[in-house]
């Protein structure tokens, strides 16, 4: 029997692991924008224009340290270069005949997350749609926004009394990534993975983080290329 | 409202979309098929999640036993929930809640 065609609720479903792991990370983000002095309104804006979690926390360490505007701006540009990678990956996944028609409204929550999640299920052989993708997107978009407000009204401090939910809370991004390379790993993918993990860690110790990021992906896609 | 921090916002935010939704809509999966550019894309997807959980794994591993303890117990409750069940939720959820668990039993 042929895959059925997922709808909105699917996709606000699957979104659900990406929920659970955005919120302590956004509230984390509202929690250190207004320790860095801005405010509750800020926060929000912030996850509601950027929307991209590292860039994010970058913005507040370079504005709060006096970084020129226009310095600020294309670093974080530059950090989030990666995301062009995504659509044409999923696309190429979804197949030829996938409908984009509002792609230029729920692209904007492919995030490291979504993407990786979307991938996820279209590799166990689910069908895309755009209507699954919305419920990902808004799912993972409401959690992101809700929380960083969450958290700068609530101020620091919050989870400093539970330092073993602090540390499972903290857990839920890796766990779901490793997840997500577990489902749509293969045999023939190997070789991408690997070069990608040891790219991303030479990358990290030599430069920094971002940059071990944007090697990864480069270095296991360009792997992609020498496979027969 | 500080202005600085709306100007950094609205420029990031701008190229974010752009990064995202542009080469989607200019359909850049469709050109050469069957060539190098469609290995590189094929390939990308999971280069990404591997770089992603690397990086995102990376901060947490240290020299020190007991603060390394509970990244091996989380991965490997990620590794067993999913192989047992193929669901990632479960195994996600799974690998917060041991990794949780062991750092309150170590505390």
């Amino acid at each position: 029997m042929p895959p059925t065609t997922p709808h909105f609720r699917d996709g606000l479903l699957a979104s659900l692991p990406i929920v659970i792991g955005y919120v302590p990370i956004s509230f984390s983000f509202g929690v250190a924008a207004t320790r860095a002095g801005f405010s509750v309104f800020d926060a929000f804006a912030l996850s509601l224009i950027i929307y991209a979690g590292a860039s994010q926390f970058l913005a507040l360490a370079l504005l709060a340290s006096g970084a020129p505007v226009l310095v600020a701006a294309f670093t974080l540009i530059a950090m989030n270069l990666r995301h062009l990678l995504y659509g044409p990956a999923l696309m190429r996944e979804a197949g030829s005949d996938a409908t984009r028609r509002h792609a230029w409204a729920w692209a904007w929550g492919l995030t490291d997350e979504v993407f990786g999640q979307a991938l996820g299920s279209l590799a166990r052989g689910q069908r895309f749609s755009e209507a699954y993708m919305f419920g990902l997107g808004i799912g993972a978009y409401a959690a992101w926004v809700s929380g960083t407000v969450a958290g700068a009204l609530v101020g620091g401090g919050a989870l400093d009394a539970w330092p073993a939910l602090s540390a499972g809370l903290g857990f839920l991004l890796p766990a779901l990534f490793l997840a997500l390379l577990l489902s749509i790993s293969s045999r023939r993918q190997l070789p991408v993975i690997v070069v990608a993990g040891v790219a991303t860690v030479v990358g990290t110790l030599a430069v920094s983080a971002t940059t071990g990021i944007l090697l990864g992906m480069l270095a296991g896609a360009v792997r992609g290329l020498l496979r027969r | 409202m500080n202005w600085d921090l709306f100007i950094v916002a609205i420029m990031a935010g701008a190229a974010n979309w752009a990064f995202r939704a542009l080469p989607i809509l200019a359909r850049t999966d469709q050109i050469a098929t069957g060539g190098w550019l469609e290995r590189f894309l094929s390939a990308t997807g999971p280069a990404a999640v591997a770089t992603l959980f690397t990086a995102s794994i990376l901060p947490a591993l240290s020299p020190d036993l007991l603060r390394l303890l509970p990244v091996i117990t989380g991965t490997l409750a990620v590794l067993a929930t999913y192989f047992a069940r193929r669901s990632v939720v479960l195994a996600t959820l799974a690998g917060a809640l041991v990794h949780g668990v062991t750092v309150w039993l170590v505390a």
